[in-house]
Parts: structure tokens; sequence; C-alpha cells
């Protein structure tokens, strides 16, 4: 319960989940529960075939936002970290060597940290001091050695430096790798075209950028490629096979989907093919307009990219006294401000930009607010901070 | 009582959810009366979800689904009311 007095919310947390979610998305989700409720692929009763429907439509919903050419290549996750964790761990074997970004989330991490104990190599390209990686360098780094694939994140949650993934698809390509995408930073924040990316792996959240709700993301896999799949089980059909059916989208969705996430998704995605545009411009001014007042505030360093450089809409700062969590607890308490102080499990990108033991205070950006959010909370920094 | 007169029919079945409905929607776009029923056992291991549509119609939908991209699995062709 809500402590009395405590001011409205003014959301600044969108690099972490959006909030609130369009109305499209809260319809979708109680009409998928109402009135497609049977399990989807199961059975051919109304309510199964409502369900399997619902998940039909979402997916071409999905695939017609983000460009992808066949939508049965776009498979339903859990989230990005599964999607990356399917991807990452269906494809590297043992012996395998990975090129990847130091500005890497631990959804990335993680997987690439367990798997080297198993035996595939990792390298680390290191980014610059705004967090951006560079292209070049990757490139020198591939050619050293054979690689599988190259890893690299779209945006930075940490700095929203935006990573140069066509130019890495083309080196990753003409080495004989892979390139794989964690797009949790950049889809719905910017215009993702995955068919002309060339990215052969592309993950995204569904719940950041994409406004749906949570639980529920999505993983391009390029028709070239054939991950094992993260589980196995039942798949509506083919029942008499022993094994997991090898077609997609059933190979990767094993079990029962997450209709009404799913059904919220496909109806954020129709909502952003319409509005999409408009909130993409809206978040620029906005992120243009925080990162200048941000710069006027004395003991404040801004990470990531210079000013008037493109940037997804994230900005963490660090202030030289003032440890960051104990700015969030003030923006929270006294002013209704959300924001995301730490390490936003993204270690290796604090590390890359120096900010390792100081964590840093992030404001995501995006749908909802207002030039007088901005304001709001800049003036709410300047007072807590001056 | 007599019973309806039996219609012949022919019954699509596909290898995939994804494919059965994305044809549903690539017939039923094209005009074709169809309806959706569980896939009959004699066309054997595939998704649970086929598409029954009147045996006349049965090259404009075939016709239908390869301009669509949709491949199916199997047919059978059953008396039904």
């Amino acid at each position: 319960m809500a402590e009395s007095g405590a001011p409205a919310t003014v959301y600044f947390d969108h690099a972490a989940t959006s909030w609130p979610k369009p109305d499209a998305v809260l319809d979708a989700m109680r009409a998928a529960i109402l009135d497609a409720g049977g399990n989807p692929g199961r059975g051919a009763h109304r309510l199964a075939v409502a369900a399997s429907r619902t998940i039909l439509e979402a997916r071409g919903s999905v695939a017609r936002l983000l460009c992808v050419p066949e939508p049965r290549d776009l498979v339903f996750t859990a989230g990005c970290t599964e999607g990356l964790n399917l991807a990452i761990k269906g494809l590297l074997r043992p012996g395998d060597r990975v090129v990847v970004s130091s500005m890497e989330h631990n959804a990335v991490a993680r997987p690439l940290n367990m798997l080297a104990a198993a035996g595939v190599i990792v390298d680390v390209v290191r980014a610059d001091r705004y967090g951006r990686i560079d292209a070049d360098v990757v490139e020198r780094v591939v050619a050293q050695s054979q690689t599988r694939a190259v890893i690299c994140q779209h945006a930075s949650n940490v700095t929203g430096s935006i990573q140069p993934v066509g130019d890495l698809a083309d080196i990753a390509h003409a080495a004989g790798a892979l390139l794989m995408v964690d797009g949790a930073q950049a889809a719905g924040h910017m215009r993702v075209d995955i068919g002309a990316l060339g990215a052969d792996v592309y993950a995204s959240s569904g719940h950041k950028g994409l406004l749906g709700p949570q639980g529920v993301g999505v993983l391009y896999l390029s028709p070239e490629i054939e991950p094992d799949e993260l589980k196995q089980g039942g798949s509506g059909g083919n029942s008499e096979d022993p094994m997991q059916p090898r077609l997609r989208p059933d190979r990767y969705e094993a079990g029962t989907s997450n209709t009404p996430g799913i059904a919220g998704l496909g109806a954020a995605a129709r909502y952003l093919a319409h509005n999409g545009a408009g909130i993409i411009k809206l978040e620029r001014e906005l992120t243009a307009r925080m990162y200048e007042g941000l710069l006027g505030i004395d003991g404040l360093r801004v990470l990531g990219p210079p000013p008037g450089e493109e940037r997804a809409p994230v900005l963490s700062v660090v202030h030289e006294r003032i440890e960051c969590d104990r700015i969030a607890f003030e923006l929270d308490r006294n002013y209704g401000i959300a924001v995301r102080a730490g390490l936003h499990c993204a270690p290796w990108a604090h590390e890359s930009v120096g900010t390792l033991e100081s964590g840093a205070l992030r404001f995501g950006i995006g749908y909802g607010l207002t030039a007088e959010d901005v304001d709001f909370a800049l003036a709410a920094m300047r007072a807590i901070c001056g | 009582m007599s019973s309806p007169q039996r219609r012949p029919y022919v019954v699509f079945g596909f290898a995939s959810t994804h494919d059965a409905l994305s044809g549903e929607a690539a017939l039923v776009a094209a005009g074709l009366q169809l309806t959706v029923m569980p896939t009959p056992k004699s066309l054997g291991a595939l998704c649970g979800i086929a598409l029954r549509l009147a045996e006349a119609d049965v090259s404009l939908a075939e016709e239908t689904l390869a301009r669509a991209g949709v491949a199916w699995s199997g047919q059978v062709r059953i008396l039904d009311r």
C-alpha cells in the first residue's frame, strides 16, 4: 500500500520496463483470457482455435513491425534473456570462438561465462569511454582467429550507446561467422529492420520499448541457422514423434504459450505500427532535453555518447559526492520519480565506462513521459544535488 | 426422422498450427468457405487442426495455399453433414 501523501508516480525506468502500457495492450490481454482461453495448438475446439489465432495474429504483427520477412522465424520467448540463452547455448559448442562486446548485459555475459567454463573461447572487445564499440576493432579481433559468432547489443542499457550492428553483420559474415544481437534497448525505441540488418539472431524483450507486458519476448532466428532448442516438450502436433519437431515456430515453443502475454505484445506491435514514429521522435526530444539539463547540474557526470550524437533514450549519471542509490531513494520518496540505481545487470558495461564501483543512476525515457516530466525530474535533481 | 444427406468434403492436414491457421487466413481471404476441425486420424501424425472444404473447391484451395506459401501435409476425402 502506498504511504499516505505519497506523490504521484513519474516513471523514468523505461529501460527496465515500460509503464504504463497502451490501453490496447490491456484490452487484448483481457480478450485473450475471456474469449480465447483455450490452449493454443491443443485441440480444435473454438477456444483453442481462438487462442491459436491470437498467437498467429500477434506473430504477424510483431514480424511486420520488426521487418521480419517470414513470421515463422520469429519465436515467442519468455523474454530477451531466454531468447539470448536459446541462441547462445543452441549454437555454440566447446572449441568455438566468440567475439563479444564489453557492453553486454548479464543476459549475454552469464551464458557466455558458463560456456567458457565448458570450452567456448570468449574474446571481449572493449568499448571506448562513451560505451561505443568500434567496428574496425571488432574486425581486427575477428580476423585473429576462426570465429563462430560475434555478439553485440544494438543499444546499451547503461550508456544508451547505439552500436554499429549493421557493420558488424558484414564483418561477421565476411569471416564466416554469425552475428547475434541483443535488441532489448533498441526495439520500439528506434526503427528496427531485422531483414535489412542482416543479423542471424536478434532477441528482444517484449515489455520495454515494444510496450508489451512482462513475461514475453521475441527471438528472430535466420532460416539458415538451426540452433538446438532450449527445451523439449509438447508442441500440439506430431505427438507420435519421440523427438522435438524441427518445424518453426513449434520447435522452439515447447509447452503451453503465454497467450495473454503474446496477445498483449501483438496489440502493442499494432499500436506501435501506427504511433511508433511519433513516440520515437518524442523520446529523442525528451532525451536531448534531459541530457542538456543534466549537464548543467554541478557534480554530475553523464555517461554515454556526447551531446548531439544519436543514442537510445537512456541517460545514466554519476554524482561526484552523492551515491546514486541515495539520489534514487530521494527521487522516489520525495518526488515520486522512479529511476534505477546500481549496475543495471551489466557489470561489464559499467567496468567499460569506469563506474563498476560507483554504479550509476539511470533515467530511462519512454512512452507516456512529457517535457513537463523531464523538467520536473531536472528540478528534483538540482534540489538533491545542489 | 430422416438424417441429413452426407456431402463430399476434402480435409487438408498441416504439419503445424501455424501452417493450418495461415492456410485458413489465405483461404478465407480468397473467398473460400471452410470449417476448422480436428485432424482426422487417417491423416497421420500432424498438428491437431485441419481445414475442411467442399470437394469442388479443392483445386482452388490448393492454388491459394501454394500462392500463400503455405504447405499442406495431407488430404483425405470424407462424407459429412
